[in-house]
């Protein structure tokens, strides 16, 4: 159960808005943008204090690179109800996704403390901490998002990549293999833990493991990892591995793709 | 005999073994004390046009053949008629007086220019033994010739390089540089292409209440140029038939060198957000982009960096030119370790400590040189974000610059915070260029500043090294050598690498002499050079701590 059905279960029934609100939470998981966003409208007008409706118009905004309207929403939200953790949270990936650093730190620091358990916060607060270059105190949010979830008892694999590939670039490739067969063991078919193991097995000097982790992840679908950065790690593991008929194969499949994107 | 007894007498005379704690490399900032005094001016006037971002390229070259290093700026211009509408918008070209203060000769030498320029890019094209001046710009790029009086002549239109393209037309270029990709012994010219920019439709992003300059992503990119010497005072240009513009990136920095030892000058497009480009000299006049295969293409995880300066240099001596490119923050700058026998390069970022180090950096120019002459290449990078970023990241976009010292090939300490009390001054840096002006043997940077004044970063690293210069002298080559590759055995057994390049960094242009810092050795014992043509030169027990002029052996 994602945190905005727990806010829609928590909203107050009585409002005049609900029911449209409850329709356009409905038809923004059908992923039926539009169709949700005049619901949201219709709520707002019945009630416009109504703080799950502002909330989720932030989301729907955002989901449209709307940033301007998203803000505008979460702050009024906030405004009507400081507590409103999950609009807090919002509120930082706002901030997030249009680089304002400093501000999700802020505000991720706030959701953090409006909801301790909160294992996305802490998350994101570790990723907006790492891009800034503290890395360490990045690395002990990754650690407390990964518990948070494992306390509520759903851990997740997508939880334990960010601290994975810290300890790559940190170049502490034991704890990095130990994040990600974790994350294995969670999400066996997941893409984007299988290009990291792969990154790791090339760093480790196993480019025929590398290759064929690489390979798999390449089958699998979903995810952040594009098929580009997996084919750029498959070049390099097929050298490594005495097969360049292999890699260039995949340098050919980059190029066409870039045809592709420039036509 | 006597003179090899002489040799080893002041080898070990010299050698003081390895000390406890090397020098610490020093720069004393000294532009407005010998009369450097530029200000490069980018026209940004809240509209956010994105060529305001770029630019501020600095060049050093001897105009005048006095053996004192000169210095010469490009500047921006009005937008959006990109001209130069005052003096404040002129290039400059700063005379060395030979005694470490400069004197403005722009207007003398005919350098004021006219357009938005990028970069500039120095060598001899005509052999003459006076050395030119190619600019890039926006939608202009010009030739000059150097006419050995003092003088430069625009002679853009002539040599064919106004640098129009069949299908994008005048191209926004940032980068150029010199090289003889078909070794003939001419200078040919390599430019890169940004994107496609019109002031008039300026695209707008940010908020509605806060516009900022757009992402690269969303400009469509361009092809790289080349353009054949003809040896006529003309170019062909060969982009087409080369390979060279089949290939649409966002160029910015260039770089070359003979990555696989063949004899062949390649060249390396840092690109802006898309991925960069190798382009492998074929030999046969093609060349076949092999960034991908050669592994400089991307960072290790596949991610396309916000590519910006890049200098090809052999970091840890051993005979292969690695390459070292700088980027935006959370981009960190990239070392590539040539492999050598064409199996391409590795990623050497992570495991030398340049990856976490430079982070939090957005790095234009740099270059790779052994400021405390130890014998390892040390980097320089000349930093700021960009403008107006710092609202976004809680802190000011101007950045202090930064040195790292190569430890030995194996990694790169930040030495930075002991580097001076003027190398800590941040600023809107850009393009750099390096040099030693007051030829002392240890090499100096200067550092165009955007809206600042430029700054002079003399070395006053207190090293008791021995230090050497090559200046080569072509005559089946280029006169100036460029593409030969030099090694130096040294009496204490180590072999050094080098070669002749002045495209160096980010929009700049470097000195040509080919630099050696020797620690201990008071002389090389046997210095070997690969002339572009493949003709080899050796020379033996050459006394340290002077430039040494080698005239290129003609065998009939």
């Amino acid at each position: 159960m994602t945190p905005l059905v727990l806010i829609l279960l928590a909203a107050a029934p009585t409002s005049p808005g609900y029911p449209a609100y409850q329709k356009a939470n409905t038809l923004f998981v059908e992923q039926k943008f539009n169709e949700s966003f005049a619901a949201i409208e219709e709520a707002l007008r019945l009630d416009p204090k109504l703080v799950p409706a502002l909330t989720l118009k932030a989301k729907l905004a955002m989901a449209v690179n709307r940033f301007d309207v998203a803000r505008q929403s979460l702050l009024q939200a906030l405004a009507i109800d400081p507590t409103a953790e999950y609009a807090q949270f919002l509120y930082g990936m706002e901030a997030f996704l249009t680089n304002d650093t400093e501000q999700a730190m802020l505000r991720f620091r706030k959701a953090r403390q409006l909801n301790p358990s909160d294992a996305h916060a802490a998350l994101y607060l570790g990723l907006t901490t790492e891009s800034l270059g503290q890395t360490e105190e990045a690395l002990s949010l990754y650690q407390e998002a990964v518990r948070l979830e494992q306390a509520a008892g759903k851990p997740k694999a997508e939880t334990l990549l960010p601290g994975a590939r810290l300890l790559l670039l940190l170049g502490r490739l034991d704890e990095c293999e130990r994040w990600i067969h974790q994350a294995l063991k969670l999400s066996p078919n997941l893409r984007d833990t299988h290009f990291e193991f792969a990154r790791l097995l090339l760093q480790k000097g196993d480019a025929a493991k590398a290759a064929e982790e690489g390979e798999m992840a390449l089958r699998l679908s979903g995810g952040t990892v594009t098929d580009v950065q997996i084919h750029y790690l498959l070049i390099r593991a097929w050298q490594k591995n005495g097969s360049p008929k292999r890699a260039a194969e995949h340098a050919e499949t980059v190029r066409a793709l870039e045809t592709a994107v420039q036509k | 005999m006597c003179s090899r007894l002489v040799a080893l007498a002041l080898v070990f005379a010299g050698f003081a073994g390895p000390t406890a704690s090397p020098p610490q490399i020093r720069f004393e900032e000294i532009a407005a004390k010998v009369g450097l005094r530029f200000e490069l001016r980018n026209a940004a006037a809240g509209q956010f046009h994105q060529i305001e971002l770029t630019g501020g390229g600095v060049a050093v070259l001897d105009y005048n053949n006095d053996g004192c290093t000169d210095i010469f700026f490009t500047n921006g211009a009005a937008i959006p008629s990109l001209r130069k509408t005052g003096p404040e918008y002129h290039n400059r070209l700063f005379r060395n007086n030979c005694d470490m203060t400069f004197t403005d000769v722009t207007e003398e030498a005919g350098l004021a220019g006219e357009g938005y320029s990028m970069a500039a890019a120095i060598g001899d094209f005509d052999n003459d033994g006076f050395t030119d001046i190619f600019l890039t710009g926006v939608k202009r790029n010009t030739l000059y010739r150097n006419l050995g009086n003092g003088r430069f002549a625009d002679i853009t239109a002539k040599a064919g390089v106004d640098g129009t393209d069949p299908k994008f037309g005048k191209m926004w270029s940032v980068s150029a540089g010199w090289l003889d990709y078909d070794n003939d012994g001419w200078l040919d010219l390599f430019i890169s292409n940004y994107v496609v920019w019109d002031p008039a439709k300026e695209p707008r992003c940010g908020t509605p209440e806060q516009q900022f300059y757009c992402h690269p992503n969303v400009y469509q990119g361009l092809p790289d140029q080349l353009f054949h010497n003809n040896h006529d005072g003309t170019f062909t240009d060969v982009s087409q038939s080369s390979g060279i513009s089949r290939h649409i990136g966002k160029g910015m920095g260039v770089a070359f060198a003979d990555v696989d030892g063949d004899g062949l000058i390649s060249i390396f497009v840092a690109n802006d957000s898309v991925r960069s480009f190798l382009f492998r000299n074929q030999g046969n006049g093609t060349f076949k982009e092999a960034g991908l295969e050669a592994g400089v293409a991307l960072r290790e995880d596949g991610y396309a960096i916000a590519g910006m300066g890049a200098d090809f240099r052999d970091f840890d001596n051993d005979g292969k030119p690695d390459l070292v490119v700088s980027g935006m923050i959370n981009d960190s700058f990239l070392l590539f370790h040539n492999l050598g026998g064409g199996h391409g390069f590795d990623d050497y970022s992570q495991r030398t400590g340049l990856l976490m180090a430079t982070r939090q950096l957005t790095g234009w120019s740099l270059g790779m040189y052994d400021f405390d002459n130890d014998g390892w290449k040390d980097i320089f990078f000349a930093l700021s974000h960009l403008v107006e970023l710092g609202r976004y990241m809680g802190r000011d976009s101007a950045l202090a610059n930064r040195v790292f010292r190569n430890v030995e090939g194996k990694r790169f300490d930040d030495v930075s915070a002991a580097a001076g009390a003027g190398f800590q001054q941040s600023g809107m840096h850009r393009g750099a260029a390096f040099a030693d002006f007051d030829n002392d043997g240890r090499i100096d940077a200067v550092v165009s500043v955007v809206n600042g004044p430029a700054k002079l970063f003399h070395n006053i690293t207190a090293s008791k090294s021995h230090w050497l210069a090559i200046k080569l002298q072509g005559r089946r080559s280029n006169r100036q050598g460029l593409g030969a590759t030099v090694r130096v055995h040294l009496p204490d057994g180590r072999d050094l690498y080098n070669q002749a390049t002045t495209s160096v960094g980010y929009a700049s242009s470097s000195e040509a002499l080919v630099r050696f810092g020797l620690g201990p050795n008071p002389l090389a014992e046997k210095i070997e050079i690969r002339w572009p043509g493949r003709g080899v030169q050796q020379l033996t027990n050459v006394p340290a701590d002077r430039i040494t002029e080698v005239i290129e052996e003609v065998k009939p």
